[in-house]
């Protein structure tokens, strides 16, 4: 059996005014497993997703993530980040760049990549997330769905070992959550090694190997969707699930 | 009305105001019984003068009335000498000369005047210390955003100290003290003084630029293994400079007409070199609105190109 993708223990973040954002929370991914972070808001399911490409630090505990530590002082994040393919919320993609330049410019100047290998492993992924069309466009001009689209192709550019996915769908009209997790749900078939923050409940049951319920800054339960969703074992998450089905 | 036509009687009233300050202006000037002599301005842009014309003997003089020819009537004999097509008169009639003053000036080859000479040495001065301005202002920028303390410390301290001091109190130092320590020429002085002046500003400028570029920008080019030093480049410095131009045409504006302080050092800027002309020719009023014309239209010239550049940068989103 190899080693999980990712294996959290214990870890905790206490900010310098004193609050802890996670309570000494566990975790471990293996290599081609879904897990879905679902919680209330303020719960911390954002932050122990960040911790695991190193945007948060940690005050206790340690992450090690494709092998490498990465709570000590000095971790090689850069190198550690490389693997590690990050979505947000907002998107964020490079305004100043076309399409092609937002998905062109890491594997150039990071991975180290010619112009031409980056652009053909670009307009692949343009394909796959259907925005072959898009190439030449500046962001600006595209949709919500179209541009976390495209910010999912620009952290698959990097062929990243696992994705990390932080509530992909939350800014975008409801219309266009649906052409966003149909890209999600094909990574997935594909064996794509993923960790999803998401509100989406349709998504987790139907994708996740196992659902993860934070509250507070606690893991409070870590089941398979079927037991999650049908036989919550946990008061909390059966009022929370109540709340968000409803 | 159409809104279009509306808008055009209000630009019709701007421009009568303007005129009707103008002719107040006029007016005003005539009550003072002040007698505008705009003719003996362009020699001092483009002269052709040559040669000085020295008196040969002790004489009265005569001037012609086109102010170009000298006539000489020896003060003891009958001697005369006729000096004819002078690009200057340096004399007046029936003033005495004596052996040896000079008369006025020969015409020569085509050359600028000296307001043009002073508006090269401000237009030098400027761009020499808009080039370290900027170097300066981008590197304490950076400082100034940067996670390292000293670095922070640093450029924060310089930020405050030029901010802090006026710019003449700092030309002073720098001409007096740091020139004398370091023997730099009054040219020197002067620019390393505006350019340091200049930089702090221009630190701030670059500080709000990069600050203004939201956070997940950063997080996202860190994510996909970008060093920091490569975020800066490839990532948050383009996307600032947009933002940076507006502000820092204003800043160059600035540093143009500060550059008008460095004339207290012996310099002849265009400043100086108004002040020059003024003495000379006690045309005060002619040579003051010139000068300040020529300011306007480097200034002028400026504006127009850093509007240019700031469309080409929007035209991307």
């Amino acid at each position: 059996m190899t080693a999980p993708l990712i294996q959290a223990s214990g870890i905790e973040k206490r900010y310098p005014n004193g609050t802890l954002g996670l309570k000494k929370a566990s975790l471990s991914v293996k290599a081609g497993e879904v897990v879905v972070i679902v919680g209330p808001s303020g719960s911390g399911k954002s932050t122990l997703l960040r911790t695991f490409n190193g945007l948060e630090s940690i005050t206790g505990g340690e992450i090690i993530v494709d092998g490498q530590r990465l709570d000590r002082r000095g971790a090689d994040l850069r190198n550690l980040r490389k693997r590690v393919g990050m979505v947000f919320q907002q998107f964020n993609l490079f305004p100043h760049l076309t399409v092609l330049g937002n998905l062109t410019l890491a594997p150039c100047k990071v991975l180290g990549l010619s112009t031409a290998e980056a652009a053909e492993r670009a307009r692949k992924l343009l394909s796959k997330v259907g925005l072959a069309d898009k190439a030449e466009c500046y962001p600006a001009q595209l949709s919500g769905g179209q541009m976390q689209r495209v910010a999912i192709a620009r952290a698959l550019a990097m062929q990243p070992a696992v994705m990390l996915f932080d509530e992909p769908t939350s800014a975008l009209d409801p219309e266009m959550v649906g052409e966003v997790l149909e890209v999600m749900k094909q990574l997935a078939n594909e064996g794509m090694t993923m960790c999803v923050v998401t509100h989406e409940m349709g998504f987790a049951r139907a994708v996740a190997d196992r659902v993860i319920f934070m509250d507070a800054g606690d893991i409070l339960c870590e089941e398979h969707p079927d037991v999650f969703f049908d036989a919550p074992p946990h008061e909390r998450l059966k009022t929370f699930l109540r709340q968000v089905l409803k | 009305m159409s809104t279009s036509l509306i808008r055009w009687l209000w630009h019709a009233l701007a421009a009568a105001i303007l005129i009707a300050l103008g002719a107040g202006l006029y007016v005003a000037s005539k009550r003072v019984d002040y007698t505008w002599r705009w003719e003996r301005i362009p020699q001092y842009l483009v002269s052709n003068e040559g040669d000085e014309v020295r008196a040969p003997f002790d004489a009265f003089v005569v001037v012609a009335d086109d102010s170009k020819s000298v006539t000489l009537n020896a003060m003891r004999g009958s001697d005369t000498a006729a000096f004819d097509e002078l690009a200057s008169v340096a004399v007046g009639n029936g003033d005495l000369v004596f052996e040896g003053d000079v008369l006025g000036k020969k015409k020569g080859h085509l050359g600028f005047g000296t307001l043009m000479q002073g508006l090269w040495l401000t237009l030098e001065i400027s761009a020499l210390s808009l080039v370290f301005a900027m170097l300066l202002g981008v590197i304490v920028g950076l400082g100034r955003v940067s996670k390292n303390p000293a670095a922070a410390d640093l450029a924060a301290f310089y930020v405050e100290v030029i901010r802090g001091t006026p710019l003449l109190v700092q030309i002073f130092i720098m001409y007096f003290f740091i020139g004398t320590v370091l023997k730099l020429s009054a040219f020197a002085a002067g620019i390393v003084a505006l350019a340091v002046f200049t930089g702090a500003y221009i630190a701030e400028i670059v500080r709000a630029g990069i600050q203004a570029v939201p956070k997940g920008q950063t997080e996202a080019a860190q994510s996909l293994g970008f060093s920091g030093a490569q975020t800066m480049r490839h990532i948050i410095l383009p996307q600032a400079t947009r933002r940076i131009l507006p502000p820092l045409a204003g800043q160059f504006i600035n540093l143009i007409k500060d550059s008008s302080l460095v004339s207290v050092m012996a310099l002849t800027d265009l400043t100086k070199a108004g002040r020059e002309v003024v003495s000379s020719t006690f045309l005060p009023f002619e040579v003051w609105f010139t000068v300040a014309g020529m300011y306007l239209v480097l200034t002028g010239a400026l504006s127009f190109g850093v509007r240019k550049l700031e469309k080409r940068f929007a035209a991307r989103d």
